[in-house]
């Protein structure tokens, strides 16, 4: 009988010794997970506002309805507790559930189609690592045709990338992780790359820019960033920070910031700035003179309503409100956003740990279109470097739009 | 010349607690709460954060159609007022013939039984606050149990460093229920 409890007792050291080995290279493979789902931007669907990271219930507006991030904690019921590491894999880079279902393309299958083996691994256990939450995500509703899963297939077949990549490791040059970190991971061309008709993206105009949600996702281009006076310093500050001598991230740009790309690794930072900008980046465009004077509407209407924040020089005031002369949203060809930020405003936002930034008002009720278009004009003129005026029509296009 | 007169400058027409004032040449970038302060003396609309976020140096904007809303002076440039009617919190009492105060309005009332205040740094912005939402809800009133969440709609983005809000609120609660008009029967 002793000896039995002995030899029990010895299975279960062995036992313990085997766990104890495992916990040590799980541990890695769950902080790599951990930081993937980060450069991912995964909770930026996947976690609703306030909601408990990765439960699911953020919406997704899509030109063909809305679409609900679903729940990817492990629980058995509502998230991903019974997919095997096989399983999550399909889902993630081929956008199929184990059931067969056909995931929407909201889901950016057909970038994360490109996610190595080895990370789609690290990903899962970095979920199934998380505490199960019992939550049913929000039932997508979407219009006809596309309410009918089955249409998806030939969405699929039209327009996803074939062959899976079964590489195991992604990171064997700067310029190939910096593609990796935007391209695939990063997804950034679910947004700043135009869609067709159907939804997908059109591949062959990669980064060039499209407008999603009323907003425009910029050309990331090397020409049109450096057009718009980006540096590759500027740019690395810009992901790690929120915020740049040319401005900071607002609207959608901004989760993005705050999900994902704070959280990179300097050297990740400087590969997906390379990866824009190129190996050797174009000089940036120097500013065009101010071609607004302090005289006539626009320059009133600045004065009365932007320059308490930010100066009447444009300067802005450090963490306050950010400086004009330069600032991307002035520099951009299209007024869209500005117009747009002038007629809704900014949240109040945090950048890091001691910067908090509060709203800036819209001016909605304020002014009209008339008003909005000589303000845009002038700002434009005075310090994006443009010589061309914003006319009444254009501006009541951009906010009837976004006013439904 | 004096270095003032270099400064690119426009007349102001604006009435102020129902005077108008005297027409003068007014810089393009002066902010409204500057020209309170400097050109007219009325030192009563406080300057707090200068950024548009504590409203201690709200103002009411009287519109023609009976409305009024809130201003906050330290981001609003004094020209965006040309041709407005405004109120500051100098405004609200009744005066006498000799200028002194001779009866409270019902909301300064209320902050004063209330002990609603402190410093007071922000009371300017809260009497002018709750003044407008106590005209509003005269023009358009609300069912009782709505009074409380209408109150912290209107009021939320004031800040006040002292009070915790509590004495303010009740202030203002019986502010509105004391003015005929503002709660919906039923
Ligand atoms: S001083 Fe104007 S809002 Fe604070
Ligand atoms: S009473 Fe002091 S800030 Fe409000």
């Amino acid at each position: 009988m002793r000896r039995v409890l002995l030899m029990a007792g010895l299975l279960v050291a062995a036992t313990g010794v085997a766990r104890a080995a495992d916990p040590g290279a799980d541990t890695d493979r769950v902080e790599r997970g951990r930081y993937l789902a980060r450069a991912a931007d995964c909770a930026a669907c996947h976690t609703s506002e306030g909601g408990t990271p990765y439960a699911g219930g953020h919406p997704i507006e899509t030109p063909f309805g809305t679409v609900y991030g679903t729940n990817i904690t492990p629980d058995d019921d509502y998230g991903i507790g019974d997919y095997s590491a096989d399983d999550f894999h399909r889902a993630l880079t081929e956008g199929e559930l184990p059931d067969g279902t056909q995931l929407y393309p909201a889901m950016p299958y057909t970038d994360y189609h490109g996610i190595s083996r080895a990370d789609s691994d690290a990903l899962y256990a970095y979920f199934m690592s998380l505490d199960p939450v019992h939550q049913q995500s929000t039932q997508t509703d979407l219009a006809w045709p596309f309410s009918m899963r089955w249409t998806l297939n030939a969405w699929n077949w039209l327009f996803a990338p074939d062959d899976s990549d079964d590489s195991d490791d992604s990171d064997d040059s700067t310029a190939d992780r910096g593609r990796y970190l935007v391209d695939t991971l990063g997804h950034c061309g679910a947004c700043h790359t135009p869609r067709n008709a159907f939804g997908a993206v059109e591949s062959d105009h990669r980064l060039e820019g499209a407008v999603i949600g009323g907003y425009e996702a910029p050309a990331l281009t090397p020409d049109a960033l450096a057009g718009r006076g980006w540096t590759a310093s500027d740019l690395t500050r810009f992901l790690r920070d929120g915020r740049s001598p040319q401005g900071s991230m607002y609207s959608e740009m901004y989760p993005v910031f705050h999900h994902s790309t704070r959280y990179l690794r300097e050297d990740d930072l400087s590969a997906m700035t390379r990866a824009l900008l190129g190996d050797d980046p174009p000089e940036p465009t120097p500013l065009a003179a101010k071609s607004s004077t302090m005289d006539g509407q626009g320059a009133q209407l600045y004065l009365d309503n932007c320059a308490g924040c930010h100066g009447s020089d444009g300067r802005g005031v450090a963490q306050v409100a950010s400086a004009m002369p330069g600032n991307t949203t002035l520099r951009l060809d299209s007024p869209r956003n500005l117009v747009k930020v002038i007629h809704e405003g900014i949240e109040a936002r945090s950048f890091g740990t001691f910067e908090r930034v509060q709203a800036m008002p819209g001016f909605a009720d304020d002014m009209d279109a008339d008003q909005i278009a000589a303000l845009a004009t002038w700002l434009r003129q005075r310090w994006g470097g443009h010589d061309d005026t914003v006319d009444t029509a254009a501006v009541e296009d951009i906010i009837g739009a976004s006013s439904d | 010349m004096s270095e003032r007169d270099r400064i690119p400058s426009t007349p102001l027409h604006v009435t102020i607690n129902g005077r108008r004032q005297p027409v003068e040449d007014v810089p393009n970038e002066l902010m409204m709460l500057d020209y309170l302060h400097e050109y007219r003396n009325l030192t009563g609309t406080r300057y707090g954060c200068g950024i548009g976020l504590c409203r201690a140096c709200t103002v009411i904007v009287d519109h023609e159609d009976g409305t009024s809303e809130e201003r906050r002076t330290c981001i609003t440039g004094a020209h965006f007022f040309e041709g407005k009617s405004i109120r500051t919190v100098e405004g609200h009492a009744e005066r006498d013939e000799d200028g002194e105060i001779a009866s409270l309005s019902e909301v300064q009332q209320q902050f004063l039984e209330h002990f609603s205040f402190q410093c007071s740094y922000c009371a300017p912005g809260f009497v002018n606050a709750a003044t407008v939402l106590v005209e509003r809800l005269q023009r358009e009133p609300v069912a009782r149990e709505a009074l409380e969440d209408t109150i912290s709609d209107a009021l939320e983005d004031h800040l006040c460093r002292c009070t915790g809000y509590v004495r303010y609120y009740r202030a203002v609660r019986d502010a509105v229920l004391a003015t005929p008009g503002t709660i919906k029967e039923g």
